[in-house]
């Protein structure tokens, strides 16, 4: 009985809450929005995309009042996420933490005809990740230019992995090849097992992003030689670009959040001025900065414009590796 | 060092520290022992609440989740029939055949004693040798991961039982399984159907819940239905005691725990194997020291629970040392090293040297916590064995959907626990040993991966699995596991024949 009387008591007390929470924001009476937003997150729990872009929807859900959940729906490059949020409601509450894998995993053929990049919208675009060309500690080559030069001397022969066929950074893997006018042998793995490859010795050099190649560094175990991306990485002062040295590579991914096209107007607007603000926020960039990842904040209409720029150059650099199936 | 220790046991007994420690050996544990919620679900609940948190405080709470999870996993496949993460497969093998005699509480105590046996020797590898394993580790190539996989998989041949032939058919089966979803290497589409949610492949988690699961209800339900006075009889009537294993046990046990915890922190160690191997190359070793095995003996509930503990020390060595993470849980905790500014590696025993040693402390309270939890939680675990068994099973029902569609938010997963429940039930009508089945699902995609990314190296040629060392071991002596059934009669019979 004594048990029956506490719980009917603490019932109580939660209704009270509820009700009085749900009273007050009757007050306000906003249009948008009025529940909880889900967000979807289209890598595994823990890694880089996935912690950035939690911390990114605790801030933005403080400009909106209501909280933003991350769920984790990792499969197909990105593709199960992304089909999970256009066969959602229209309406604001379904959203993407959207990445550069919107055009890979589309041109891959994991999505369904159509729904390439355009079906979605920009909301804002927030962060900047680089790849960059590491080999070993120890190894013979000191900069870029050796590399490249040792490259084309003994073409095919210069192993390269990366993390998966039509992955990113076999893409830059390949630009890189353009660019340079040298023939690499690409050595497809993952993110994890390309980095253990080249400190156990199985590879000559990998693409990787950044931020993976900063730790190894740190620790003595490689040696980056360049980045790919417009300027240097302030996480890797030292480290020159690509491009600085006249090779044109500078594909970079961007993260930001995206929604269905349907979308309307004036949910569009909160959630970018939301997310403007906690992209452009001290702490945020304080923490992105953890994570070797650079903030750049661009709102609706520039992302839209990215992510169709972007688009066009994966689709040309699946297609020499023979990897663009729509 | 020992400035480092005493400076690490400062930080380590901070009352915060301990207060994040048992919380998350309790999320651990309880996570662990519900079908269907694992300790990686509790580990990214966690994840926020890291943020907040001073460096080691934040790492502890992931050690004590991490720790506490590996030997939570054994309570409901022990009492259950249900392992609650992948790791406990094969500690059901004998802890339910234990429990159903009765033994429930004898066998929980063999698995805390085996996780904290395993736990502490892991903690060890990694204080007294971690960078020379880790050098070792690095040797551990695709190639290399392949053919340990393989000799892993050979296990099938002890695991199948009366029939060898339905084993291997289960363990194909198995394999054919995750052959579904995106391949490892090209990531075409295969047998997907054009559907979305196929692309991930077919999850471990939801075969292992309904397989194991589904027949235990529908058996439970048949008899209620044929016997009304079964539905209102407690699941098991014996008194089930809690006990720890006596010194004699201990003695007994001592070399297979040694070996065992040795399997385990060896195959923590290397990226990307992990958990289940360790813990079914362990339930193979006890099987070879007692014949009994398989019918519910302390040796095969101790074997799998030391190696899966030992996998925690191991997979911190990798972490700690290089800073790659070897599984989804190291890959969370790597994150939370990097919000607070530490990038593991070899500057982080040399700058933060006392940071290091107050983990290896934690490591060690949250092993010492999980015994007094679990000391005290045998008796209350037992309990469930009380209550009717089919509202027990109706819960159970309940845990399975939720806890299917919980690990992707996923709701073909369902599906897929459906079907499989139904498989396993026929399976076991027909007298096919389940665990093949999951041992492979378990392993396949991992074979065909590393497979695959060998011959990538080795431009198409097989010789690359015979011409490295470590690769053509493990294939002769899986070899021998599978060919041992048929030699061994013939042997024997030339014994006897040349003694007559």
């Amino acid at each position: 009985m004594r048990i029956k009387k506490l719980l009917a008591l603490v019932l109580a007390v939660i209704l009270i809450l509820v009700t009085g929470c749900t009273a007050a924001d009757n007050e306000q009476k906003p249009e948008y929005p009025t529940k909880v937003i889900d967000m979807s997150v289209l890598f595994g729990a823990g890694g880089g995309a996935d912690v950035v872009g939690r911390k990114l929807a605790d801030l933005a859900s403080k400009e909106l009042g209501q909280p933003i959940v991350a769920n984790n729906r990792v499969g197909g490059g990105g593709a199960v996420g992304y089909q999970y949020v256009l066969n959602a409601e229209p309406n604001g509450y379904s959203i993407v933490w959207n990445s550069t894998s919107i055009s890979t995993s589309y041109h891959a053929g994991n999505m369904p005809e159509g729904q390439d990049y355009s079906a979605f919208r920009g909301v804002a675009k927030v962060t900047d990740e680089a790849s960059a060309l590491a080999v070993k500690a120890d190894a013979r080559w000191e900069t870029i230019e050796d590399f490249i030069a040792y490259a084309k001397a003994n073409p095919e022969q210069v192993t390269v992995a990366n993390s998966g066929v039509g992955s990113f950074n076999h893409l830059n893997a390949v630009l890189i090849e353009q660019a340079t006018g040298v023939k690499f042998k690409h050595i497809p793995m993952d993110a994890t097992t390309s980095t253990t490859s080249l400190i156990g010795g199985r590879v000559d050099a990998i693409v990787n992003m950044a931020f993976d190649i900063i730790q190894q560094e740190q620790a003595g175990n490689v040696r980056a030689l360049a980045v790919v991306a417009d300027t240097r990485q302030d996480s890797l002062p030292d480290v020159p670009t690509f491009k600085e040295r006249g090779f044109d590579a500078d594909l970079t991914m961007y993260r930001g959040i995206a929604v269905p096209k349907e979308t309307p107007d004036d949910v569009v607007k909160i959630l970018e001025d939301a997310f403007i603000k906690a992209g452009k926020s001290d702490e945020f960039k304080e923490f992105a900065g953890k994570y070797g990842v650079t903030v750049n904040v661009l709102g609706a209409k520039e992302f839209e414009a990215l992510m169709k720029e972007q688009d066009e150059q994966v689709a040309k650099a699946m297609d020499l590796i023979g990897m663009k199936k729509q | 060092m020992l400035e480092y220790l005493s400076q690490g046991l400062g930080i380590a007994l901070q009352w915060e520290n301990i207060l994040f420690m048992f919380i998350g050996t309790i999320l651990g544990l309880v996570f662990a022992s519900i079908p269907g919620l694992t300790f990686s679900t509790a580990l990214i609940l966690m994840i926020p609440v890291t943020f907040g948190l001073d460096p080691v405080p934040a790492i502890s709470v992931l050690l004590g989740v991490f720790a506490g999870g590996m030997s939570g996993g054994s309570i409901s496949a022990i009492l259950l029939g249900i392992p609650g993460t992948p790791s406990a497969a094969a500690t059901v093998i004998d802890g339910y055949e234990m429990a159903k005699r009765g033994q429930a509480g004898r066998a929980l105590g063999m698995a805390v004693y085996a996780s904290v046996f395993g736990g502490i020797f892991s903690l060890l590898v990694l204080m007294l040798v971690a960078p020379q394993l880790a050098k070792v580790a690095l040797k551990f190539g695709p190639a290399e991961i392949f053919a340990l996989v393989i000799f892993g998989l050979s296990t099938i041949v002890s695991l199948s039982g009366t029939s060898l032939n339905k084993g291997l058919l289960a363990g194909l089966f198995g394999l054919l399984l995750t052959t579904v979803g995106l391949d490892p290497v090209m990531g075409l589409q295969r047998y997907t159907f054009g559907q979305s949610w196929l692309m991930i492949g077919i999850g471990i988690m939801p075969v292992m819940i309904g397989m194991f699961a589904f027949p235990e209800i529908i058996e439970t339900f048949q008899r209620a239905k044929n016997n009304k006075g079964v539905s209102k009889e407690p699941t098991d009537k014996q008194v089930v005691k809690a006990s720890f294993p006596t010194l004699k046990e201990m003695k007994s046990t001592f070399l297979l725990m040694l070996k065992s915890s040795a399997i385990g922190t060896g195959l923590g160690a290397i990226p990307g194997t992990g958990g289940p191997i360790a813990s079914f190359l362990a339930y193979d070793q006890a099987r070879r020291q007692n014949p009994r095995c398989g019918k519910g003996a302390i040796e095969g509930v101790g074997a799998p629970e030391a190696a899966n503990n030992g996998v925690t020390g191991g997979a911190m060595i990798p972490l700690l040392t290089l800073g790659i993470p070897g599984d989804s849980a190291t890959a969370i905790m790597l994150g939370a090293f990097l919000i607070h500014g530490l990038a593991p590696g070899p500057l982080l025993f040399q700058n933060y040297g006392d940071l290091v040693y107050a983990i290896f402390i934690s490591i060690l309270i949250i092993y010492v916590m999980v015994l007094v939890i679990q000391f005290f939680g045998i008796r209350l675990f037992v309990k469930v064995l009380d209550f009717p068994k089919v509202n027990l099973m109706i819960a159970i029902l309940a845990m399975t959907v939720v806890g299917s569609f919980a690990i992707n938010l996923n709701f073909g997963d369902v599906i897929i626990m459906f079907f499989a429940g139904l498989l396993g039930y026929l399976m076991k009508r027909y007298g096919f040993p389940i665990t093949p089945l999951i041992l492979a699902l378990v392993l396949g995609y991992t074979i065909e991966d590393n497979f695959r990314k060998a011959l990538v190296y080795s431009d198409g040629s097989l010789a690359i699995f015979v011409q490295s060392p470590v690769s053509l071991v493990f294939l002769i002596l899986a070899l021998i596991m599978l060919l041992a059934p048929l030699i061994k009669p013939l042997l024997e019979k030339r014994a006897k024949a040349d003694k007559a």
